[in-house]
């Protein structure tokens, strides 16, 4: 339902608003982002499963995001460390070190920096991609070749991303630790048994647990606002470069935001 | 399915494997250090405040980490009650006296658990029992403490500097012993008469040691006073005999009373003569013409001695008493008694006593 558009020949006639022009519009977006939802999780169980096309997308998305990611968040790892030592010089506790790079790592910043280059990166390419495929009218040829496009451009992506985004977290928390590591032998001279003794010292299953879900939505909200953004997207090379960029902004935020809900849910579950 | 598509998907395959084998790898170094895969045995302990303590904290032995803490509730009316799972193998190092009590990694690290292994009489722990829990240290008191020590420390080192201000100036005794020379002088005076004092002293010491060994000899007279039975009943009898004497002492003295209560009562004759001041005078009188009377009988007598009737009998007598006088004088002198030499008499109290 468009609402800015009037039939043609028609009299102008003039909308009535539930609310306001600017909620109504909002309030339309996320019954169509609903929908859309709804029509994955009700297409994800039946054939045709594409694993040809998951299989491709598992690669470009996990695979080929591999190199940047690891040497982000191994990056990561050495500048965190870096900057934690001061704080805990000042109380004599440098020895804690592993203990605080653990809980960042394996709590917040291995999931959240994972999904954030995973959005820049993927979510940017499958809104230009499926945008691109929007105004080319490729989606629409699809359609009358009687190919579901949603199933095989959408599922399958949303699915891989889903899948690989927990998996390159896994790589990240690694690496970041070795980075974390790297600092801390280096400036402490800490075996990597005893590193890696209180990096597990610190944390518990429910860490490990809460990063793993956590990476696993972020995975499906990059896919999800990637793919709804591209499938959606309007007419023009203007609206390609757009669904792209909206795609990242929407994704980012998104993560923001699961994050904060996800660490409240954690935290309430860890107090009992 | 072409080779690239092959190929992608064995990558994927690798790729998706090795997250994993990351993942499980992960899992289990988390379970083996938290103890997760191991037998354990059950321990409780009931504290009044555990101080922060939270389940999955550490449970150390000498040291050593040996366990977890499974759960933490509340337990009768405030107390507290907390399961730790402590591996099976150090069962048998824990004894049933063990004390469990809450410490802390670090200065600002997790509470953890320490077990205090208990003494070797008694038998190995088994799962479920129960060891006694020891108060945790409050740091609220440990920071008071510290603060009043802290000030403490500062009225001290207030007081010292007055003091070192003080002796720098020469005020006081000590300041003028470190300052005025004459001071300094007089001071090693006292110090030379000290240590003379303390030479006459272990010269009086050793006097006094050797007084005291002679007095511990065994014929010496304290020694035969503290240790000879035949000395101390002799004491005895003495002081039997000494009471008996006090005693009649006593009864004489009693006497003594009755009879000046009798002298002074008017109704007896040698009362009446100490106290009646009438009976008195009559005395007076009477001696006083008993003395006339007497001197006019010597006067009468006088003048029978030279009355010619009783002239004759006198000079009888007189020649009579020449006679016995002249006797007398012829007669040999009496020997004179020599008496004893009382320095050679012996010291017998029972004897002196007797006598």
């Amino acid at each position: 339902m468009d609402l800015d558009k009037n039939k043609p020949g028609a009299a102008p006639a003039r909308r009535r608003y539930v609310t306001t022009r600017r909620l109504d519009r909002i309030f339309v977006e996320l019954a169509k982002v609903y929908r859309f939802n709804a029509r994955f999780f009700k297409e994800v169980w039946f054939p045709p499963y594409e694993f040809r096309e998951i299989i491709k997308q598992c690669y470009e998305i996990g695979v080929r995001s591999l190199p940047l990611i690891s040497l982000t968040g191994f990056i990561i790892g050495i500048v965190f460390t870096n900057q934690s030592r001061p704080s805990l010089a000042d109380f004599g506790a440098t020895s804690l070190l592993p203990a605080l790079i653990s809980v960042a790592i394996i709590r917040a910043i291995g999931p959240l920096v994972t999904a954030l280059i995973a959005a820049g990166r993927v979510g940017s390419a499958i809104g230009a991609e499926l945008g691109s495929m929007r105004v080319t009218e490729q989606i629409d040829a699809m359609e009358v070749s009687a190919t579901n496009p949603f199933k095989f451009l959408v599922v399958t992506r949303v699915l891989a991303s889903t899948l690989m985004i927990p998996a390159l977290t896994m790589f990240t928390t690694l690496v970041s630790l070795l980075g974390g590591y790297l600092n801390v032998h280096q400036n402490e001279l800490t075996s990597l048994s005893v590193f890696f003794y209180q990096v597990f010292d610190a944390i518990t299953f429910l860490d490990i647990i809460a990063s793993s879900v956590k990476s696993v939505i972020f995975g499906f909200t990059i896919g999800m606002v990637g793919c709804y953004k591209g499938y959606n997207s309007s007419k023009g090379t203007e609206g390609v470069g757009k669904a792209a960029n909206s795609s990242v902004v929407t994704a980012m935020f998104l993560i923001f935001i699961e994050e904060l809900l996800i660490m409240q849910v954690i935290n309430t579950i860890r107090a009992f | 399915m072409s080779s690239a598509d092959n190929k992608r998907t064995v990558i994927v395959g690798i790729f998706t494997f090795l997250a994993i084998v990351i993942l499980v790898a992960g899992i289990f170094m988390l379970a083996g250090q938290q103890k997760r895969l191991i037998n354990t045995v059950t321990l409780t302990a009931i504290f009044d405040d555990v101080a922060g303590l939270r389940t999955g904290n550490n449970v150390w032995f000498s040291g050593v980490k040996i366990g977890t803490i499974k759960s933490i509730n509340l337990y009768g009316d405030s107390q507290v009650e907390v399961v730790m799972n402590v591996e099976e193998k150090v069962q048998q190092f824990i004894r049933k006296n063990a004390s469990a009590r809450i410490s802390s990694e670090s200065f600002i690290g997790n509470k953890n658990i320490v077990i205090d292994g208990g003494t070797q009489a008694a038998a190995p722990i088994e799962d479920g029992d129960r060891i006694t829990a020891i108060s945790p240290l409050n740091t609220d008191d440990l920071m008071e403490k510290l603060q009043q020590n802290n000030e403490n420390l500062v009225a001290i080192t207030g007081d010292f500097k007055q003091l070192t201000s003080r002796l720098v100036k020469g005020e006081g005794t000590v300041g003028a012993l470190l300052t005025d020379t004459t001071m300094a002088q007089n001071f090693r005076g006292v110090v030379a008469n000290l240590q003379r004092t303390s030479e006459s002293t272990v010269n009086a010491s050793r006097s006094l040691s050797a007084f005291t060994n002679k007095l511990n000899s065994p014929d010496g007279l304290a020694n035969q006073l503290v240790t000879d039975k035949e000395v101390f009943q002799q004491l005895k009898n003495s002081m039997t005999q000494l009471e008996e004497a006090t005693a009649s002492t006593s009864e004489i003295t009693e006497n003594l009373r009755t009879a000046t209560t009798q002298l002074n009562n008017s109704n007896s004759a040698v009362g009446v003569l100490l106290n009646d001041q009438k009976f008195a005078r009559q005395l007076q009188s009477t001696m006083q013409n008993l003395e006339t009377g007497t001197e006019k009988l010597d006067q009468n007598m006088e003048a029978l001695q030279n009355n010619f009737l009783l002239r004759g009998f006198f000079k009888r007598q007189a020649k009579e008493e020449a006679k016995q006088k002249e006797q007398q004088q012829n007669q040999p002198a009496p020997k004179q008694v020599q008496p004893k030499d009382t320095t050679q008499l012996e010291f017998k109290p029972s004897i002196l006593i007797e006598n």
